[in-house]
This record gives structure tokens, C-alpha cells and sequence, in this order.
């Protein structure tokens, strides 16, 4: 146990150490190649621009190869997967993206991928924030956000095996398990089969991911809530502006852009969507979502790469918009500054 | 980085003790329902310095049981066995394979898979000695030397998977005290099954518990019902064309079966939590109805795993037994259909040692071993019945000897996208209310859709 | 700050308000809470928010036999007690049976006459006793049904089966060696990527922006075979084995970096401009302003980064078991809780018990650095976006 300790020990020191070392040497050796406090002037000014050129991708450097590795890589490869075979050996043309587009299940998650899409976003923002604002002003705030943010630390198993508690279904007249039946027939309704009701399933689905991820937007909206210099907020209330009025007229704008992020930061979760479609109900009872989909055809029974790989491509591609949203936003700061 | 990694290494090296040699269950030479003169002919094999990875499906209680049996290959041979389990290990043999670094031997249940995988060229094929010696020495051997072999990448048929642990499937699990309270007898053809079932409801009972819950497999119990029935009322070359779709999913034969399902499993008045509830009761809390007070149900429909899933302390033959689940009287020349399933050993990745261990698992040692523990039935002729834990495994690998027809679980036999897959989701639509043409279309369609 | 709305009516309903919320976001946790604190039957028998009382619950046992009869007056006779250690002080018997048809056939107290002349009595207190005109000749005189008020009874055996599992402190080790690296990696790296694509000039940055936000969206389970693929060649072609912590650290950095540098970039960019602009009139080098100006300020950014990262990386099962070896060595611990569980799944009492043993470090971790971001460190100085 003790040397297994140490090993850990000395192994994190290594990862962790090895990174320091890295920007600490790179930025030394770049300062050293080229001084800035050169002798004379001209050489200097010549050096800065140098170091100026170089110090980016310095600090890029390691970011990018990363995300090269394992992130582009793997795109890459899915792409020229996606026009070959469930092998990977033959080339098939669009073949995938023709089955894909005139499969019923494909359809039925894109659908779904609608609708998560429609819903989560939205309800944990506002959740998040109308939680963050509340709080905000309470003595008891911080504990009230962690219990809200507790979730967040619960493995999706942890949390299936929560819901399977919320959601459990017996037999009419037998003593119900799942608090939501035992509330229902409490006051006289029949048990239902919560997660196998069609359509309204999904949204059963999604109050699980709402629950997991509205302690992230209540932490991250409360910090930039936080930020709001406190003399507007007074200069404000001076003015006699009630506390909806600040709510909307100032609060919301100045954090406008934390909300973006939040926001475009849940979309994307949702867009990924699987452990919880995959512990709850694994696509069945018409819940399938697009990354389900993929892994199904992937990984179960053999696996069909190419299919797999299609469905990976649609998922990536309908996050285009977003894309160029930020660019948008990116170049706008840009002129900005 | 390379600096790194070899320190690690080293670390490594210095800190993970080496494996203490693992204490036997049964003392070699002792007991005598243990063939201990396969230990000796092992001990000849020397595999010092080896290292066997398995990866398989076995956790929890089943990991102890077959660590013991690993424990004898380990001390008579020297090699270093690592086997290693985990929730989604189907998958993550598909993972391992393709990017080529599985372990020597994967255990998988589906023969399906072993299909796929064969096909991609990511299996290596066992030799024909070892066919030979399993068509020989098993009961029903040939069945079982075609249950492992399939295709390989250039079309040419060999031998891939090796059979060891079976279950059955064709069991109705029932409370003997309970129904010699209501005075009902254990019926021996299916018609009694059928008026039995309608007698304890007129009696004001539930006569089934059915649960297709599962998690990621959710449906799957239903398939063996399908399966079973399907043998019931089909002749055998009827069912393996089912299997491999020489005889389509739509086909009346298959919509008979799935009919048959339906009279049991969508009958509000039989299953315990009603048609609704079926779908969505976990598998292995159903069974539990059978022990509540007053009973929710009278019998269970499961492979001989089931047990595992009773409350604790529930005696076998005592609080709980099991009969065959009936044939048609009306179909005798069908005669005594058995549905079974096992775990098929694969070699991913090629060693000496997994060959040696291949082989190990031809001593009847390596089955009397798992049979002691409990869990284990084996079609192996040679192996001591006297090894079995209990009656009950006695009884079952009985119901499997005598079968006149024994057949693999045809959703394992399918392609996965089908049998793991289409077949499952479409169990639960049928349940929740589809009609068996519109279930077996869509599943047909699906088949259809592969390449 | 809102020193001015401290009317009390509002006060009241808005402590209502969060109280309600609070109610129920942590309902679900509370559930699973009592029941990992439940017998592993029971969890699947009765609802959790019944434990908390006591219930009328029906129950079976099994007579003594034929070892423990006596004969007396021409009867053979059983007696003992349907209760046994702490139900026995607590426990009340309402009514019993023999049949499981109807298991409350009969009072407390009363006797029962039964086939062949016997009978049973069956007490409130649990104590029995059986009289047949004939000597028994099985080892149990039949089943008797009862209904007994059981008080709340809760055990620790779930967290015992977990926390004494073989190998379990040696699994949170790994975890630990797994987790603070893959987390202080990534937030270095994106830290250093986030202030250069915020406040550098470089080309491109619109592009290399954009292209780190499209990546926040590949599906994670897509690059598993090829980057697996690429270990094992550059295993093979260094001489080392694959599955190493250096490789699975390099995962959830590259898995982790598009949220972390998207998230410390706008949060980065939106620090005062005036701030940075002077330190660089001082002459301060990038590298400079970046370690003395800007990572001061962003902590709140990166303590929120860090926990998000690190209750991924803990609770992550796929990325471990895929990149890392499964010897005691390397196991990490959402994976030896796996390994617990049956081969065919379903110990809800394992799995509940081993839900919060996992959920401690993250909460240790929240609640240590949650101050940061919640004190606010910087009001005033940071409007955030």
C-alpha cells in the first residue's frame, strides 16, 4: 500500500512536473534566444517581434497537438470510415449517409436530438439562473447551491440507479417502489410505466439531465452574478428600480455572455447525449438519440464502422451553426480589441 | 517522454509484488469426484514466465468460481493468468480486437459476435484436432463444434469458439409449498400448462412473472420465450433457418411462436403487474413474486442462472424448484426440445499458453472444478455428474443429456444488430401492444437492412 | 449587496422559494441515500421513504421439526420463536397463516386448527406452538405466514461489502493517480491556449477558435478504436506497454481541452483591457502578464474548470478500462465497483452504497474550493463573458 503510494505520488509529480517544466523552460529559452533587453535598440525591437511571433504558439503548442491527436485524428478517421464498408475496407460512396437519411430509427433520434436539444438547454439556464439570483441573497446560498450542484458529482450509473427509484413501476394494487407511482396513487391515479410512455418518456429522460447539469449553470451563472460591480446594482436601487427591473435591465446583460456560455456549453453536452439514454432505457420505448445510435452500430455485435461513422459525421455537423456563431463572436472581440 | 515511461516502468516493476501463489479450493488428491490425474498430465506443460490474459464475462460471485478454476492451470502449468471482467465487455471486445490489443483468450456468449469478429479476421481460428475432440466428447458434439464455428475473412468455414459452461433455458421455476397449498400439480405438457394458468387466475392469483427489464439489454427474457416456443411448435430445421433468415422473421411459423408469447405475456389476467408491466420489471426482480406472501405469481420462465436472483436464503428443491417447460401434446414428433446457451472460448490473440489452456479446458478436471462451485453445467460426457453442487445442476444437466433436440439461444445465434438488437426492441413493442405481424415486419426490415 | 429588499414578507417567501427548490433537487439523492442504507431485499420490496417508519410486513418462516419435538400427553409438540434478534424485542406479530393463499387467516393469539388434527398457535410476541397427534418425519413442521410490525431497520453491510472489498484502497489510489493529473494538465495547457487566443496576435484566430468549439462536440466514444490503435503502434514502436497513466492522462487532457479552453477563453477575454494594456507598457512580456496578472485573476474560472474535469475524470468508467491495463496495478475505482456488481448486474444495494462512497471526493473536492468561486473574489474587476 505504501509503495503503491509512493508510486502514485512520484507518478503524479512526474505528469504534472514535466508540464510546468515545459512553459516555464520554452518561455526561458525563447527569453534567452532572443533578449529583450538586447544591447542595442534596432536588435531589441527586432527581438520582441520575434519573441511575439513566437511566444502564441508557444503557448498554443502543446493545446493544439493535443487536440490534434485526439481529437482531429479521430474526426479524420471517421470521415473516411463513414464512405467505407462495416469493415473499413471497401470504399461504399454515400452509401451510409443514404441508408442513414432512410433509416426510421435515425430519423426517430434526430427527432429526439430535436427535442433534448429544444428543452435542456433553456430549463437549466433558467433554472440555473433564477437559482444563482436567488441564492445570491440568502445566508444559507452556499449550501443551498452545493445540494443543487451534488448531482453533478454523481456518476451517471449513481444517478440511473437514483431515477430508477424515481421512475420504478409495479402492478396496479401492489405496493409501489418508485415515489413518482407512489405519489400518483396516493392520490388515486393508476401507476404508470413512466419511462415506457411514448413521446412524453423522453421528457422523463431529460428531467434527469436537467437535474445533473442545472448545479453546473447555477455555480457558473452565480460566479459571473458575483462579478457585477456592486455600485450599479446600487446606483440602481437609488434610482428606485424594484428588484425585476434590475433582474432583467441589468443583471441579464451584464452576464449576458457567461449565459451564452452556459447555454452553448449544454447544447453541446445534450448534442452527445448517451449515458443516460443508455442506463435508462438503452434506446428502447422510441428514446434513441443520435449517439446511441452511433455506439449501437459501432460496438454491439460486431459493429458496423462505417454506419457508426456516418451517424458520428451527422452528429458533428449539426453543431455548425454554433460554430459559426462563435466565429462570429471571436471575430467581433477581435475588432473589439 | 520515453525517460518517463521507462521509469514508470521501472517503478512499476518495483512496487507491484509478484502474485502469491493462489491457494486451491479442493486439495489435489482428496476428494475423489475429482479427476486429480489431470493435474499430474498438466503439471507436464511448463509455461513458467507465461502471461495469459482472459477477458470474460464473469463477475461478482461468478469471478470467485472461475479464479478457482484458474488456479489449478496456474499452479500445474507456472503461467501467470490474468482474467479480467467488466459491464460492457461485449463492447469492449469489439474496441480491443479492432485496434489490436485484446487478450489471448475472450470468453463471449454470443456466437453471433464470434461471427463478426471472424469475419473481420480478428479470431484465430482452433485446430481441427480440437473440433475432432469436441464432436467426440461431448454430448450432442457435433451441435456444439457448429455452435463455434463460423466463417473466417476469406469464406472458408473453421472452428472458433469453444463451448465450456452451458445454461439451460427451458425451465419454469415454481414454489413446490405453494402449489401444494392451492393444489395445483406441475403440468408435463403444454396444454396442462395453459389450464393451469387459467385455473389460478379463476382462483384469483397471477399465474406468471415475467420481467424483460435489463438495462442496455432490456427485452432479451422475451426472446427465450420466443425461442422456446419456437421449438415447440416448429420442427428444428425450422428454427436454424429462423436463425440465420433462410426462413424470414414475418414468416407465420415465427408469428406463431411469437402469438403463442403473446397469449401468455399480454394477458392482463396473467402476468403479475399486467401487459405495462412486463416490459418494464427488472428481469431479476421478477422472480421475486414467486416468494412474496401472498404470491404475486406462481411461475417464472428462466435459465438455470435465475437462482442468484432469489431473496437469500431460499432453498433449492425446497422453497423453489423448477420443471421443463412443456411440449405440445399435440406435437409429439417434435419430442423434448431443449433451449440452451453457453460461453464460447476465443483466442483474440495467439500464444502458447491460450493453446495449453484450450486444451486445459478438454480435462474433465477444469469442468468437475466449476461444477463443485456451483452455476456450471457442461454437455462434457467424461466429467464426474457426481461433481455437481446439488440436485438441482444434477437435474438440469440431466434435462440437457436427454433432450431429444438441443439447440443454441437463437437471438446469441443472430447477427448482433438482430439478436442484441432489433430482436429485443422489438420484444418490448410487442409487449407494450404492437401485433406480432407489424413486430416481426419491423424486425425482418432490420435484417433486411444489413449488409 | 440587495441590503435594500430585506422586507420581510419576501424574505419569508423567497427562503420558501429556495427551500422548495432545494426540497427537490435533493429528494432523488436522499433516496438513494436510505437505500444503500437498507437490506438488499428490502430495497427492492418496499418504497425507500418507508423505511423511515415502521410497516405491517408480511413475512414467512418455517417451523421446527422433527429434531425439535416433544412428545407429551400422546401429542408430539414444536415450539420457538418467529422472531429472532432484534425483532424479537420489537417485533409484533398481527395475524398469521399456514397458507400462502391467505396468509392471515388467522389472529394473534388464537389456534389454529390445521390437516390431520393439528394446530397452531402463534403468539404476538413471535412464540409458537405446534401439536400433532403423530411424530413429525421432516425437519420442518410447514411454512407459517405472519404480518409483524417491523421497526425502521437499516445496516452498513452495503458499505462494508464495498469498503472491504479486496483491493479497494489500492483501486483509490489509482483513481487519485488517474484523476489530479488529467485535471491539472488540461487546466496548464488550457490556461496557456486560452490567454493566447483571447489576448495575442496571431493568424488565424478566428479559425483555431471556432475549430476548438466544433471539437467540443465529438462524440467521445468515436475516437476510441483509432487513438487505441495509436498506442499500440507507438507501444510497440518504443518498446513500452500501451496502457500506461501517461497515455490515459493525454486522453482526458486531449478529451477535456475543447470545454476547458472555451470556457477559460471567454472568461479570459473578458478581463479588463486597461489591465493587461498597462502591464504590457511596463514592459512585461507575455509570459509575464499571463503568470502575474491574468492566472490570479482567472482563478475562479479554473476552480470551476478544475471540478468539472475532475468529477468527469473520476466517475469516467469508458476512458479508464479502454486505455488503462485492468491489474490491481491499474484499476481504477469506478471499475473495481463495476467489478462487484453480478455478471448479470442488478445488486441495487452495491450499487447504491458504492455511489456515495465514489461521490466523497468530489464533494471534498467542491467544498474546498467552492470559496473561490463563491466569494467572488474579484467583484468589481470581472463582468465574465
Amino acid at each position: 500500500m505504501t509503495a503503491q503510494i509512493i508510486y502514485a505520488f512520484v507518478t503524479v509529480l512526474l505528469g504534472v512536473g514535466g508540464c510546468f517544466g515545459y512553459f516555464y523552460g520554452s518561455n526561458w529559452l525563447l527569453d534567452r534566444t532572443f533578449p529583450a533587453n538586447a544591447n542595442n535598440d534596432a536588435s531589441a525591437v527586432r527581438n520582441l517581434r520575434i519573441q511575439g511571433n513566437i511566444r502564441p504558439w508557444l503557448f498554443l503548442g502543446p493545446a493544439l497537438l493535443l487536440l490534434s491527436v485526439y481529437l482531429i485524428f479521430p474526426v479524420i478517421q471517421t470521415f473516411w470510415l463513414s464512405f467505407h464498408d462495416r469493415a473499413g475496407d471497401q470504399f461504399v460512396g454515400l452509401a451510409n449517409y443514404k441508408w442513414a437519411f432512410s433509416d426510421d430509427q435515425f430519423r426517430l433520434s434526430i427527432f429526439n436530438n430535436i427535442l433534448w436539444l429544444a428543452v435542456v438547454p433553456a430549463l437549466c439556464t433558467l433554472m440555473g439562473l433564477i437559482i444563482a439570483v436567488l441564492t445570491d441573497r440568502l445566508w444559507w446560498g452556499n449550501l443551498a447551491k452545493s445540494l443543487i450542484f451534488m448531482p453533478l458529482a454523481i456518476s451517471f450509473v449513481g444517478a440511473s440507479v437514483i431515477w430508477k427509484f424515481v421512475y420504478d413501476y409495479r402492478g396496479e394494487g401492489q405496493q409501489q417502489i418508485g415515489i413518482l407511482n407512489a405519489i400518483v396513487t396516493y392520490f388515486g391515479g393508476d401507476p404508470q410505466v413512466w419511462i415506457a410512455l411514448p413521446f412524453w418518456n423522453n421528457f422523463f429522460l431529460m428531467v434527469i439531465l436537467v437535474w445533473i447539469q442545472t448545479g453546473f449553470a447555477t455555480v457558473i451563472l452565480a460566479a459571473a452574478l458575483r462579478g457585477i460591480p456592486e455600485d450599479t446594482l446600487e446606483a440602481a436601487t437609488i434610482d428606485g428600480a424594484g428588484p425585476f427591473k434590475i433582474f432583467f435591465r441589468i443583471m441579464v446583460p451584464q452576464i449576458y455572455g457567461t449565459i451564452l456560455v452556459v447555454w452553448t456549453t449544454i447544447t453541446v453536452l445534450v448534442l452527445k447525449i448517451f449515458d443516460i439514454v443508455l442506463t435508462m432505457t438503452n434506446s428502447q420505448w422510441n428514446t434513441s438519440v443520435l449517439a446511441n445510435l452511433m455506439f449501437d452500430w459501432m460496438f454491439r455485435g460486431g459493429g458496423d464502422f462505417g454506419r457508426g461513422a456516418a451517424i458520428a459525421i451527422v452528429i458533428m455537423v449539426a453543431v455548425l451553426p454554433i460554430m459559426i456563431w462563435n466565429i462570429r463572436q471571436a471575430n467581433a472581440e477581435q475588432k473589439g480589441h | 517522454m520515453k525517460k518517463h515511461l521507462l521509469l514508470c516502468a521501472a517503478l512499476a516493476a518495483l512496487f507491484v509484488a509478484s502474485p502469491a501463489l493462489a491457494e486451491m479450493k479442493y486439495k489435489p488428491g482428496e476428494d475423489s469426484k475429482f479427476t486429480w490425474a489431470n493435474l499430474d498430465e498438466l503439471k507436464k506443460t511448463d509455461l513458467k514466465g507465461e502471461t495469459l490474459t482472459i477477458f470474460g464475462p464473469w463477475r461478482g460471485d461468478d469471478e470467485k468460481h472461475v479464479q478457482v478454476v484458474l488456479d489449478y492451470f496456474r499452479e500445474a502449468t507456472g503461467a501467470d493468468v490474468k482474467y479480467s471482467s467488466s459491464e460492457n465487455y461485449e463492447q469492449q471486445v469489439v474496441i480491443d480486437t479492432s485496434a489490436g490489443s485484446p487478450a489471448n483468450i475472450s470468453v463471449l456468449p454470443q456466437p453471433g459476435l464470434i461471427a463478426d469478429l471472424a469475419a473481420k479476421g480478428l479470431l484465430s481460428p482452433l485446430t481441427d484436432t480440437d473440433a475432432k475432440w469436441m464432436a467426440e466428447n461431448y454430448g450432442a458434439g457435433q451441435s456444439w463444434v457448429d455452435i463455434g464455428s463460423s466463417k473466417d475473412k476469406d469464406g472458408t468455414k473453421k472452428f472458433f469458439g469453444f463451448s465450456y459452461k452451458t445454461d439451460v433455458k427451458s425451465l419454469v421455476w415454481y414454489s413446490p409449498e405453494n402449489f401444494k397449498d392451492a393444489g395445483y400439480a406441475v403440468p408435463t405438457t403444454m396444454e396442462d400448462l395453459i389450464s393451469l394458468s387459467d385455473k389460478i387466475v379463476k382462483d384469483g392469483g397471477k399465474p406468471w412473472c415475467i420481467g424483460l427489464g435489463s438495462g442496455g439489454a432490456t427485452g432479451w427474457p422475451a426472446t427465450d420465450w420466443v425461442e422456446d416456443i419456437m421449438l415447440r411448435t416448429q420442427k428444428p430445421e425450422v428454427y436454424d433457418g429462423w436463425v440465420s433468415n433462410t426462413v424470414k422473421f414475418n414468416d407465420p411459423a415465427v408469428i406463431g411462436a411469437l402469438d403463442i408469447f403473446g397469449s401468455f405475456a399480454k394477458n392482463e389476467a396473467y402476468v403479475d403487474g399486467g401487459a405495462a408491466g412486463v416490459a418494464s420489471i427488472d428481469f431479476r426482480d421478477s422472480p421475486k413474486g414467486l416468494f412474496s406472501t401472498p404470491p404475486k405469481c406462481y411461475m417464472h420462465h428462466q435459465a438455470s442462472f435465475i437462482p442468484s436472483f432469489f431473496p437469500e436464503g431460499t432453498a433449492m428443491g425446497k422453497d423453489v424448484d423448477f420443471f421443463y417447460f412443456p411440449t405440445f401434446a399435440s406435437k409429439p414428433e417434435l419430442g423434448k426440445p431443449v433451449l440452451g446457451a453457453g460461453t464460447l472460448f476465443t483466442i483474440t490473440k495467439d500464444s502458447k499458453a491460450a493453446r495449453a489452456f484450450i486444451d486445459f479446458l478438454k480435462l474433465p478436471l477444469a469442468h468437475e472444478l466449476w461444477m463443485a462451485d456451483g452455476g456450471f453445467l457442461t454437455p462434457l460426457k467424461s466429467a464426474n455428474p457426481a461433481a455437481y453442487a446439488n440436485d438441482a445442476a444434477r437435474k438440469q444437466g440431466d434435462i440437457m443429456a436427454t433432450a431429444s433436440t438441443f439447440r443454441f439461444d437463437g437471438s446469441d445465434l443472430m447477427p448482433g444488430k438482430i439478436g442484441a438488437g432489433a430482436f429485443w426492441t422489438g420484444m418490448v413493442d410487442f409487449v407494450g401492444g404492437k401485433s406480432a405481424q407489424d413486430t416481426a415486419d419491423v424486425i425482418q426490415k432490420a435484417w433486411d437492412g444489413l449488409k | 449587496m440587495f441590503k435594500s429588499f430585506s422586507l420581510e414578507p419576501s424574505r419569508i417567501a423567497l427562503n420558501l422559494a429556495v427551500l422548495f427548490i432545494v426540497a427537490l433537487w435533493t429528494f432523488p439523492t436522499a433516496g438513494l441515500l436510505l437505500s444503500s442504507l437498507r437490506d438488499k431485499n428490502d430495497i427492492a420490496a418496499s418504497g425507500w421513504w418507508t423505511a423511515l417508519a415502521s410497516a405491517d410486513v408480511s413475512k414467512k418462516g418455517r417451523l421446527k421439526g422433527m429434531a425439535d419435538q416433544v412428545q407429551k400427553d400422546g401429542k408430539y409438540t414444536v415450539s420457538g420463536n418467529l422472531l429472532e434478534g432484534a425483532e424479537a424485542v420489537s417485533g409484533k406479530i398481527s395475524a398469521f397463516g399456514t397458507k400462502v393463499q391467505n396468509p392471515t387467516a388467522n389472529a394473534a393469539g388464537a389456534t389454529a386448527t390445521l390437516e390431520n388434527g393439528q394446530t397452531l398457535q402463534v403468539n404476538a410476541d413471535g412464540s409458537y406452538l405446534f401439536t400433532a397427534p403423530a411424530a413429525l418425519t421432516e425437519d420442518s413442521a410447514g411454512r407459517v405466514f405472519y404480518v409483524a410490525s417491523q421497526p425502521p431497520r437499516f445496516t452498513s453491510e452495503n458499505y462494508q461489502t464495498v469498503l472491504f472489498s479486496e483491493g479497494i484502497g489500492r483501486s483509490f489510489i489509482n483513481s487519485l493517480t488517474v484523476t489530479i493529473p488529467a485535471t491539472i494538465i488540461p487546466i496548464l495547457i488550457a490556461a496557456f491556449a486560452a490567454y493566447a487566443l483571447a489576448w495575442m496576435k496571431l493568424p488565424f484566430r478566428g479559425l483555431i477558435i471556432a475549430i476548438i468549439v466544433g471539437l467540443l462536440v465529438v462524440p467521445l466514444q468515436m475516437s476510441l478504436i483509432p487513438l487505441l490503435k495509436l498506442y499500440n503502434a507507438a507501444g510497440t514502436f518504443m518498446g513500452v506497454p500501451s496502457k500506461t497513466y501517461l497515455g490515459v492522462w493525454l486522453a482526458h487532457t486531449g478529451f477535456g481541452l475543447p470545454f476547458a479552453i472555451y470556457l477559460l477563453r471567454s472568461y479570459i477575454a473578458g478581463l479588463p483591457k486597461d489591465l493587461i494594456e498597462s502591464a504590457q507598457i511596463d514592459g512585461a512580456n507575455d509570459f509575464k502578464i499571463f503568470r502575474r496578472v491574468v492566472l490570479p485573476l482567472c482563478f475562479p474560472a479554473l476552480a470551476s474548470f478544475a471540478i468539472f474535469q475532475f468529477l468527469w475524470v473520476w466517475n469516467d468508467l469508458l476512458v479508464a478500462i479502454v486505455f488503462l491495463g485492468s491489474g490491481p496495478d491499474q484499476l481504477v475505482l469506478t471499475g473495481k465497483l463495476n467489478a462487484l456488481l453480478g455478471s448479470r448486474g442488478g445488486n441495487w444495494e452495491i450499487l447504491t452504497a458504492s455511489a456515495f462512497v465514489t461521490i466523497i471526493v468530489p464533494l471534498t473536492v467542491f467544498f474546498s474550493l467552492q470559496r473561490y468561486f463563491v466569494r467572488g473574489l474579484l467583484a468589481g474587476s470581472v463582468k465574465g463573458g
